[in-house]
């Protein structure tokens, strides 16, 4: 791997990265900066069979959590069996009532699905997260490809690997699938969002329009794109990379100035697709994350091919006593945040952080879940030319078309600091492409 | 069983012209086991396109959006009702039930709520109607009706730590009082019989079936109320909800009647 032609390229790519605009937005302290998200030239590499393991166990999980929420916003039988408590239902932020009895087109809910996992030194992955919300980071391995493949075109026609590129066309076919007819736009909330370079990027590979709240309206039922010559023309799909909230202030949050009044209402009518379908936070929640191995049993009568890191739901007495006395072995997870934030780990905490922590804990105890810490395998990354191995997690991308479609890629995001297991690009963390070879 | 005719006018005035405006109005009410609805008449002024939805919890809406420029927005509508058909509501999809179980938004118990539930005396054996009315009598004896006391967005923990609100506050602090009791309720709208503005209460859900007590009144809910909407809270059942582009500062005028009809 140190023989690579591409890693000698590290700094021409991330200087063409800058140049493109590739950047990652984050808010701190009330303030908006935009970081590089630095790119690591040595690839995660995955071989085809370890990758079509993953890629069966992924398609199984996004499909009983497409059937989870078509469940939950209709006959809620899951709960009416009692395999999950109904308080990890109607008590989530995620839930929203809004949502009930809407069916979107062909029962898709979660269109595109980011899945966070982790290979442990045993060799084993192990989900950590599901994002059905507005998953973000497919653009940052497309066009990193892309560059190295302009730097290094040797590298690539020496090795087989998926080409990564065609995410486009997969997202594309996602789209018209569920597209009511007419076009297809990219919604974004504007460029101080954190992904907005990804959002133009998307709309640029795909043929979509880019497009803000402002250029969206309602009428006679419909939604419409206002062209430049103040033209209406239909519109079919959004893909909208703006949270439920703000989505549209006539059913959500009335204080969102990005949205688009009355479009969740045409949507209920099943005139136009939205990509994600509101509601799904009920789904991606770190508390209902212990429940997707037994959604996977109860909607599919499959056992789950890809395990979850063990976790442990203090809200069950057996665990919480197991979380009390394993209590520096693990990791704590507030179930409403997001981002690598809320997370504490048992042993870094002073004793009155810990005794505080508990109190909470006695008092909320659906709030947190506790997971064990996996030592995950390291990745190297090049620090001043020298291979140092660092945390790394993968977000697949599962997309629900015509039939679920694992993307033979994946954003491969480590750690600078040595001794942090928290990746997110909003913590400042870097990312790598991730290879599939095809043979 | 009566006979009523409902009256319900909602009139905006605006300061200065409003350029377009978005509008959600939940004011149908509909027919169930315990009401007939008959004769609806709607008007919207200035006249403009609305279209019906529902909301998740079937409660009809209309909508719209009125792109000329006006200086007042009126909404009215006309209603006959047979009421008093059934002592309870049995939704005929019972999938929304569990909902109800769950503490959410402005029903939340705080500190001062669950201490004075502690403080009243439940038979454990007794069944949840008798429950339900013994916590309402107790809400109703230790709590004041003071008009304009509250706004829309008064919890239950702040009104009652106030010690004072209008039947919005009362029916939020029920709620918080039977979820403690660990029994389902929801919040309603609707109106009474005679003149003045919309009501609200609360049903509670026993042997699977939705009864009505108006906590307000202290007394089960009667043949001389019309429900409206139901919900979690008073949030879910916003009667108006209006996007406005200019407008200024405006006054709002609720009219309510609700007769008899003669025989």
């Amino acid at each position: 791997m140190e023989n690579l032609a591409l890693l000698e390229h590290t700094d021409t790519v991330n200087e063409l990265l800058a140049r493109y605009g590739v950047r990652f937005g984050i808010y701190k302290n009330n303030e908006f900066k935009e970081q590089l998200f630095p790119f690591d030239a040595i690839p995660r590499i995955i071989e085809e069979q370890e990758f079509a393991y993953l890629e069966k166990g992924l398609k199984q999980r996004v499909v009983a959590l497409n059937l989870f929420l078509k469940d939950i916003y209709s006959k809620k039988q899951i709960v009416k069996d009692g395999v999950i408590p109904e308080d990890f239902i109607f008590a989530s932020s995620g839930y929203m009532v809004e949502c009930e009895g809407v069916t979107p087109p062909k029962d898709v809910y979660s269109h595109i699905s980011g899945i966070d996992l982790v290979k442990g030194k045993d060799g084993q992955w192990y989900i950590l997260e599901d994002n059905l919300r507005v998953p973000s980071g497919a653009s940052y391995p497309m066009i990193a490809r892309e560059l190295c493949r302009r730097s290094s075109p040797d590298t690539f026609s020496e090795l087989k690997i998926e080409d990564n590129r065609n995410y486009a066309k997969l997202l594309r076919r996602t789209f018209d699938n569920v597209n009511t007819g007419g076009h297809t736009v990219i919604l974004t909330p504007g460029r101080y969002n954190a992904a907005y370079f990804e959002h133009s990027y998307l709309a640029e590979q795909t043929g979509a329009h880019l497009v803000n709240g402002s250029e969206l309206v309602v009428k006679d039922d419909k939604l419409f794109f206002k062209t430049a010559d103040q033209k209406l023309e239909r519109v079919g799909a959004v893909y909208r990379r703006i949270s439920d909230e703000y989505l549209d202030p006539m059913n959500f949050n009335p204080e969102s100035l990005i949205g688009i009044p009355h479009i969740y209402d045409v949507f209920k009518k099943g005139n136009v697709a939205l990509l994600n379908a509101p509601g799904n936070g009920v789904a991606d929640d770190k508390g209902i994350y212990y429940f997707v191995p037994k959604m996977i049993k109860y909607y599919l009568n499959e056992e789950p091919i890809l395990s979850n890191a063990p976790t442990y739901l203090p809200f069950y007495e057996d665990d919480y006593k197991y979380v009390l006395e394993h209590f520096d072995d693990l990791v704590l997870k507030d179930v409403a945040e997001a981002g690598g934030y809320g997370v504490v780990f048992g042993n870094t905490m002073t004793k009155q952080q810990k005794e505080d922590f508990l109190k909470l804990l006695e008092k909320e105890p659906r709030r947190f879940i506790a997971q064990e810490v996996i030592d995950f395998q390291d990745l190297d990354i090049l620090e001043d030319g020298e291979p140092v191995p660092r945390k790394a997690d993968l977000r697949a991308f599962v997309l629900m078309a015509d039939e679920p479609l694992v993307w033979k890629s994946g954003l491969t995001r480590f750690s600078r600091n040595p001794d942090s297991f928290i990746v997110n690009s909003s913590q400042g963390g870097g990312f790598k492409d991730t290879w599939i070879l095809s043979q | 069983m009566k006979r009523l005719h409902l009256s319900y006018d909602m009139l905006i005035e605006y300061s200065k012209a409003v350029e377009r405006c978005n509008f959600t109005i939940k004011c149908i009410p509909t027919d169930s086991m315990r009401q007939s609805i008959s004769n609806v008449r709607i008007s919207i002024s200035p006249d403009v396109k609305y279209y019906y939805g529902k909301d998740g919890l079937n409660n009809i809406q209309i909508y719209g959006v009125n792109e000329n420029s006006h200086k007042t927005f009126r909404f009215h509508l006309e209603a006959d009702a047979r009421t008093g058909l059934s002592e309870y509501e049995k939704d005929i999809n019972d999938d929304l039930d569990m909902i109800f179980r769950h503490e959410h938004g402005l029903n939340t118990a705080g500190e001062n709520i669950k201490s004075f539930y502690k403080d009243i005396w439940l038979l454990r054996e007794a069944d949840d109607y008798s429950k339900a009315k013994i916590l309402m009598h107790e809400l109703n004896a230790n709590f004041k009706y003071v008009p304009l006391s509250t706004d829309v967005n008064t919890s239950a923990e702040e009104a009652f730590t106030q010690g004072h609100g209008v039947c919005q506050d009362y029916a939020h602090i029920f709620i918080a009082l039977l979820h403690l009791a660990g029994i389902s309720a929801r919040y309603v709208t609707g109106f009474i019989v005679g003149e003045g503005q919309s009501h609200a209460w609360v049903e509670i859900l026993h042997n699977n079936k939705w009864y009505g007590f108006d906590p307000t009144h202290d007394k089960i809910v009667t043949d001389g109320y019309i429900r409206l909407g139901i919900g979690r809270d008073a949030a879910d059942c916003m009667i108006n909800r209006g996007i406005m582009h200019g407008g200024g500062p405006h006054t709002q005028t609720i009219t309510v009647q609700v007769n008899e009809i003669e025989k």
